[in-house]
């Protein structure tokens, strides 16, 4: 068949629309590179876009963007969304696990310094009764008759120390604290240690190791750092 | 029936948008380099004009989601054999487009596969080269409309079964109940109209 024959075949043979002897005709032209059945084809061609561009214009979905990217792999597959939600999820439940790791560490620390304070608390109260057991352990008291005074007990075991066991403390303002003092005869006040009163304006606190049995003992009230010498008035005192 | 079914405005708006050969170019030169940003600039340029077609050839929008899918996964993949310099992105990716689209309606009918080698060969980017730059020209969509609306009723439905169903000549006369000869006529007198009222243009 010649050019001319086929010449209204073209936009059908693009399609895969034509077969039989046409079909052959212009697929024998073409490998022979015939220009006059090549400029057809291309003209086909083009008029063919033409048309299929006149399909009714329909806005595809979004989501269809990241499906073709995806499948090329420029993009997180459709469900990228739902990886970037899963991915803030994450990072809220690791924020949320976070303070929770916090408060659970906070209340821990709390635990483990009551548990402390606890400790240390029946190591005073051991030492108290050991004192309290020994026969060569002297007890003088302190505050009785008075209106609202601090009221306690010192004992001196010259072997054990000075203990003292104290109640109806005042509470004392921020940075000042308790201190004992050894006061030797004709000598002066030597430091025996700071402490706080409990919630209840109780105490007990001991001066460890040997002490002269014939002392007199003193608190005064300092700064928490401790003094030197006494820096107030004796708030009790006992002498033995 | 297409005239029905042309919206001209958006279908010309698209096209303007759409068929840019002058840019074309540069775009085939990066997707041939895997430029990370030319994938998403095809899809942009093309990808409504693509579910368009797709959607109004097998009219259901889970399988034309699919199908465009495919569509640019077959453009990506032949990419390598498009002649950057000389090649027309626009008219392969709507080939493309129309061809998958066709194979998968012939496909749920059970005729897969006679034609099914046929279309994939016609998808090869060669002879989509050469494309002058007025050959999609907005003016030349518009000649082509209105020598469409100038068709009979059997002329432009032959030229719907062709394009958007993708029957060939002995199945449009099977349903339409004509003999072939008449259809033949049909169909290629309504090309040779489209055809000439194009080449019209191109003289002017």
């Amino acid at each position: 068949m010649t050019c001319e024959e086929l010449r209204d075949s073209y936009e059908l043979y693009s399609l895969g629309l034509l077969d039989g002897e046409e079909k052959r005709e212009i697929d024998a032209h073409l490998e022979r590179n015939c220009a006059v059945c090549q400029k057809r084809l291309k003209d086909a061609l083009g008029i063919n876009a033409l048309l299929l561009s006149q399909a009714p214009e329909v806005v595809p979905p979004s989501r269809l963007r990241r499906r073709v990217l995806a499948s090329v792999g420029l993009e997180r597959a459709g469900w990228g969304w739902l990886a970037a939600a899963a991915a803030a999820c994450a990072v809220v439940v690791a924020l949320w696990l976070s303070l929770e790791k916090r408060t659970t560490d906070r209340e821990l620390a709390d635990v483990r310094r009551a548990l402390q304070q606890s400790v240390a608390e029946r190591g005073r109260l051991e030492q108290a009764f050991t004192f309290l057991n020994q026969p060569e352990t002297r007890q003088v008291n302190f505050g009785q008759g008075q209106p609202a005074p601090p009221r306690g007990n010192f004992f001196l075991n010259p072997r054990l120390g000075v203990l003292l066991i104290a109640s109806n403390l005042p509470a004392l303002p921020a940075g000042r604290a308790y201190e004992m003092w050894v006061i030797p005869k004709g000598g002066m006040p030597v430091p025996a240690g700071l402490f706080q009163s409990g919630p209840q304006g109780t105490a007990i606190h001991i001066l460890p190791g040997v002490v002269d049995p014939n002392v007199t003992v003193a608190v005064t009230v300092e700064p928490e750092s401790g003094s030197r010498a006494p820096t107030s008035g004796i708030l009790f005192s006992a002498g033995f | 029936m297409l005239a029905r079914l042309i919206p001209v405005s958006l279908a010309l708006a698209l096209l303007q948008a759409a068929l840019r050969f002058k840019d074309d170019g540069d775009l085939a030169r990066r997707l041939q380099a895997r430029d990370g940003g030319a994938m998403p600039e095809l899809y942009d340029r093309y990808g409504r004009l693509v579910y368009s077609l797709i959607l109004r050839i097998v009219r259901n929008s889970a399988a034309a989601e699919d199908l465009v899918q495919e569509t640019f996964l077959r453009v990506w993949n032949r990419m390598p054999a498009f002649d950057q310099k000389r090649g027309a992105l626009g008219p392969w990716v709507l080939t493309v487009a129309r061809n998958r689209a066709i194979d998968y309606i012939r496909s749920v009918d059970g005729k897969m596969s006679a034609g099914a080698l046929e279309l994939d060969r016609l998808e090869h980017p060669g002879p989509f080269c050469d494309f002058e730059d007025r050959a999609l020209s907005l003016d030349r969509a518009r000649r082509l409309k209105d020598a469409f609306e100038k068709l009979t009723p059997n002329q432009k439905m032959v030229v719907e079964m062709a394009y958007y169903e993708g029957l060939s000549q002995t199945e449009m006369a099977e349903r339409m109940q004509q003999p072939l000869g008449t259809v033949k006529t049909w169909v290629r007198s309504a090309l040779k109209v489209l055809r000439e009222q194009l080449s019209e243009a191109a003289a002017l």
